[in-house]
């Protein structure tokens, strides 16, 4: 008698593969052809993906299409099948996935769009927490703000393109109209994530305050996220900045280093403590 | 936010946590990770019941995300009755396994589905969630009497039953009941559930409808059509 990792195996073999002639030999369905029992199988477990796919990336399926998209599905289900009990994490390498597929054609910017979309969905998933309150900051000497590490709100999430991808966003949604003429050359996209409340609200950045926030983001201190911001814009004004930043709810906290003893930080004038 | 909503949820009512991802039938080994985060939701929810189904869903790492039927083995019952053990070890509580809707069956199969279920709660301590349409679903598609089934399912150990509807898919000459979530409980479940409340008593029960959703009313209907009928046994029964 076949072993049950052997009946699974030549079972999901039959569905993945469509090999269906060991794991047919297997089975019995009261005189239904086997084949098209496993059939019934196989195609739920297209169509699941497929669902789960959709639900987290509706603004894909209306760009290509629900015809296209199922095709989009199965290739993207051959190469990446699920690795775990959560439909929710299959999403993971969609955006690297049509980056792959469309390379540099003219729906590159699908990619871009996937990844804003994978960013919704993380951002909707996060906990909930509070944000960092800049009174914290008070107890600080300046002269260390250069060392400081913000702590990103769980929700927060960062999203880039050279295409205008919130605007594709903002014009695919269930009510939007059903046409809408995007240049693709038309700007670039800067934008933040955060749910402070029930809703995933989006935030335009410009330029070095991305280049900030995602600096920071990786774990930078403050001073190399500025020179960073500094780098894409030498008149970057850090204070409002961070200001915005705080109220936003960007961050939960901000640490500095026990062993902060470095210079004083020269982008941070004396009264910075009262962001 | 899926957490806050629950955690409202729970402040409010009672919670039965239903789980369809630990594939505990599976070959593979248990996914650490995943009952990792279902042992810390059950910590933070406190549900009355955690349940699973009897079915696998995975195999050398490839997930089906399916509900998918087991070979009912001595192999498979010993396997699957370990890993419930397991699985009771680390959330440090009772599981609730429940029989899955199937369109086919292994011939290496040695017993049949409510042997292998009434055997696994004895081995593993586990207690049971009927699910009444896919006892059907399945009486249909395999030709067994769903009366029987019932009789000898371990009444002492069902904890909850499940009613839904189902679709019906003709492959030649054979009708085959699919399960779908997505219409009524039909007239033949009612009667099974009649059944079960006289041979299980009025165990918590829930309809399952979360595909092609009816107006509320049509829902609250069907929910209050079970309280009528569990008012009416425990009248009779009084």
């Amino acid at each position: 008698m076949p072993s049950l990792h052997e009946l699974q195996r030549r079972f999901a073999a039959a569905l993945f593969d469509g090999t269906d002639a060991s794991a047919a030999a297997d089975i019995c369905a009261r005189g239904i052809d086997p084949a098209a029992a496993l059939g019934i199988y196989r195609r739920q477990l297209h169509e699941t993906f497929r669902r789960a796919l959709a639900l987290a990336f509706p603004v894909i399926e209306r760009l290509v299409g629900a015809g296209f998209f199922i095709k989009l599905a199965r290739e993207f289900q051959a190469a990446h099948p699920s690795r775990c009990g959560d439909l929710q994490r299959i999403g993971v390498p969609v955006a690297a996935f049509l980056r792959d597929r469309f390379q540099a054609g003219p729906y590159a910017y699908l990619a871009d769009v996937a990844a804003l979309e994978w960013a919704y969905e993380e951002s909707m998933a996060a906990p909930a927490a509070a944000a960092f309150d800049a009174r914290e900051l008070a107890g600080i000497d300046c002269a260390h703000y250069a060392q400081l590490r913000f702590a990103l709100h769980p929700a927060c999430r960062l999203a880039s393109s050279a295409y205008p991808v919130l605007q594709i966003w903002h014009a695919n949604q269930p009510c939007s109209p059903a046409t809408e003429v995007i240049d693709l050359a038309s700007g670039a996209t800067r934008v933040v994530l955060l749910r402070p409340g029930e809703r995933v609200r989006f935030h335009r950045l410009g330029e070095a305050e991305f280049a900030l926030v995602s600096s920071l983001a990786s774990n930078s201190s403050l001073g190399v996220a500025l020179d960073a911001a500094l780098q894409a814009d030498a008149g970057f004004d850090l204070v409002p900045v961070l200001r915005r930043l705080v109220v936003l709810g960007v961050f939960t906290g901000a640490t500095l280093p026990l062993d902060a003893r470095g210079a004083p930080f020269s982008g941070l004038a004396p009264t910075a403590p009262h962001i | 936010m899926q957490r806050e909503i629950l955690q409202q949820t729970r402040a409010l009512y009672p919670v039965s946590l239903h789980g369809v991802g630990l594939s505990l039938g599976s070959a593979d080994p248990l996914d650490a990770v995943h009952l990792r985060t279902l042992s810390e939701l059950v910590g933070a929810i406190e549900p009355l019941f955690v349940s699973e189904h009897l079915a696998w869903g995975s195999v050398d790492g490839r997930f089906m995300n399916d509900l998918l039927p087991l070979p009912y083995t001595e192999e498979a019952l010993r396997h699957t009755a370990s890993r419930v053990r397991a699985v009771q070890d680390a959330l440090g509580r009772e599981l609730l396994i429940e029989n899955v809707s199937s369109y086919l069956e292994f011939n290496a199969s040695q017993m049949t589905e409510w042997e292998f279920l009434a055997a696994l709660a004895a081995e593993s301590g586990c207690a049971l969630l009927l699910d009444l349409n896919n006892l059907y679903v399945n009486s249909q598609n395999h030709g067994f009497d769903p009366r029987h089934y019932l009789s000898c399912m371990p009444a002492a150990r069902v904890r909850e039953m499940h009613l839904a509807g189902h679709g019906v898919k003709c492959i030649g000459a054979r009708q085959v009941l699919i399960d779908t979530h997505a219409t009524s409980v039909c007239a033949a479940v009612w009667e099974l559930y009649a059944a079960a409340l006289e041979h299980l008593g009025p165990v918590p029960t829930l309809i399952e409808w979360d595909a092609d959703l009816p107006s509320l009313d049509v829902l609250v209907a069907e929910a209050c059509k079970i309280e009528q009928m569990q008012r009416l046994h425990r009248a009779v029964a009084a």
